[in-house]
């Protein structure tokens, strides 16, 4: 391997360069590399910026499917309330839970009774194929019409009521129990509290 | 035509950067635990130092050799960063499953091993094919470890079940010393075949 392809640079070695030649090289290759990057970025920011929009009003349509818009609650960051003939159907909330590996975000959607409609998750580190696994069914379905009371890991499954954990991920189970529980809750006083 | 497809093919068995050269050896622990993560990981890694290879051949006259290797990162980091804002943009959801793998895919020793030892002394063709074989063969190790993890560590592949309920997933699998087993089995295999292949061309009198 190392034979023929010593050639060329023995040749290029044998060359005296400047330390400001050399300099000049590093300076305009980062240059070139740093406007290329600039360029991109100038035409594709505003369209990643509106995918995301898109791609989050996506994200809450499908987390309460009947809603028709979605409207900002005031003093609550990223809170939404889903309406539907100018009835509110459904509160959509961020939760956050300290899973396996690293903090996990979701996003869930309430009815103003306080059950759960669905949740889906953002942003996870946890396991492929083990603890990444709460957001896909069957864990995720158990939580569908579920009360905050109801919201607790078990590995009994006679107990229907509760949420059965993962095998071999008991841990990301309950963080995403935990971290949909306390939304749950909050969306319940917040309701209460208006009332 | 030859010259090429031996370029092309040696990527893929007689140097292969993961059997053979062990290289990238940390995102091939990494990554793999399920096949499409696999699949993506490989695709990324093939397209981008197929893509630096072509740059670093074209600019290889201009390029100071006392700078080279920072030039070479350079680079490969502009490529990287191309094809994440890229993807932001136009494909957010697979920006979104690639996550952190793709900023890594800056550091990855095969990317610029392939830039120093072929890139920098040969021309843009060549280059181009070395890049696209070496990716193919890096794509493809990683596609067979993803595959094998998923369906012992799972009982799926691609996510789809293919081992029956009465198969009691091995855990270790899609945990890292899995892999670390794994790989190293499949290492002593791949050292197995090729030195197979040469004792039949030796009896044949080819070599």
């Amino acid at each position: 391997m190392s034979d023929d392809n010593n050639i060329e640079q023995k040749v290029n070695h044998t060359k005296e360069y400047s330390i400001f030649q050399i300099a000049i090289n590093l300076t305009v290759a980062c240059f070139v590399s740093g406007a290329i990057i600039a360029g991109t970025y100038f035409v594709t920011a505003p369209i990643a910026v509106k995918k995301a929009a898109e791609l989050k009003t996506e994200a809450m349509k499908s987390l309460v499917s009947d809603a028709q818009k979605f409207i900002p609650v005031k003093n609550k960051t990223d809170w939404f309330t889903a309406e539907k003939d100018g009835k509110i159907v459904g509160y959509v909330v961020p939760a956050e839970s300290k899973g396996y590996a690293g903090a996990i975000k979701m996003l869930v959607s309430v009815t103003p009774e306080g059950k759960i409609i669905d949740f889906d998750i953002l942003e996870s580190k946890e396991t492929p194929g083990l603890g990444d696994n709460a957001g896909k069914d069957p864990f995720k379905s158990q939580f569908k019409g579920k009360k905050a009371d109801d919201l607790e890991v078990v590995k009994d499954k006679t107990k229907e009521n509760n949420i059965q954990a993962m095998t071999g991920a008991t841990i990301s189970s309950v963080a995403v129990t935990k971290g949909i529980k306390e939304a749950v809750e909050q969306v319940k006083q917040f309701v209460g509290g208006k009332k | 035509m030859r010259e090429i497809w031996n370029i092309f093919k040696k990527g893929i068995f007689a140097e292969n950067p993961i059997f053979v050269l062990a290289l990238s050896l940390c995102p091939a622990l990494a990554v793999t635990s399920t096949s499409i993560n696999s699949l993506t990981m490989g695709l990324s890694v093939m397209f981008v130092i197929t893509a630096n290879n072509t740059i670093v051949s074209i600019t290889r006259k201009v390029v100071n050799p006392k700078v080279r290797v920072p030039v070479y990162i350079t680079s490969v980091a502009t490529i990287v960063t191309v094809v994440q804002l890229v993807l932001q943009a136009y494909a957010p959801l697979l920006y979104k499953a690639l996550g952190i793998y793709l900023a890594l895919i800056v550091v990855f020793a095969i990317i610029l091993a392939r830039a120093e030892v072929f890139a920098s002394k040969n021309k843009v063709v060549p280059s181009f094919f070395d890049g696209l074989g070496m990716g193919t063969g890096f794509a493809l190790a990683l596609l067979c470890i993803g595959v094998i993890r998923e369906l012992f560590g799972t009982g799926a592949i691609f996510g789809i079940q293919v081992l029956g309920s009465w198969y009691n997933p091995a855990l270790i699998m899609i945990l890292p010393p899995g892999a670390f087993i794994l790989i190293g089995y499949m290492v002593a295999g791949f050292k197995m075949l090729t030195e197979h292949a040469e004792k039949v061309k030796l009896e044949r009198g080819e070599v």
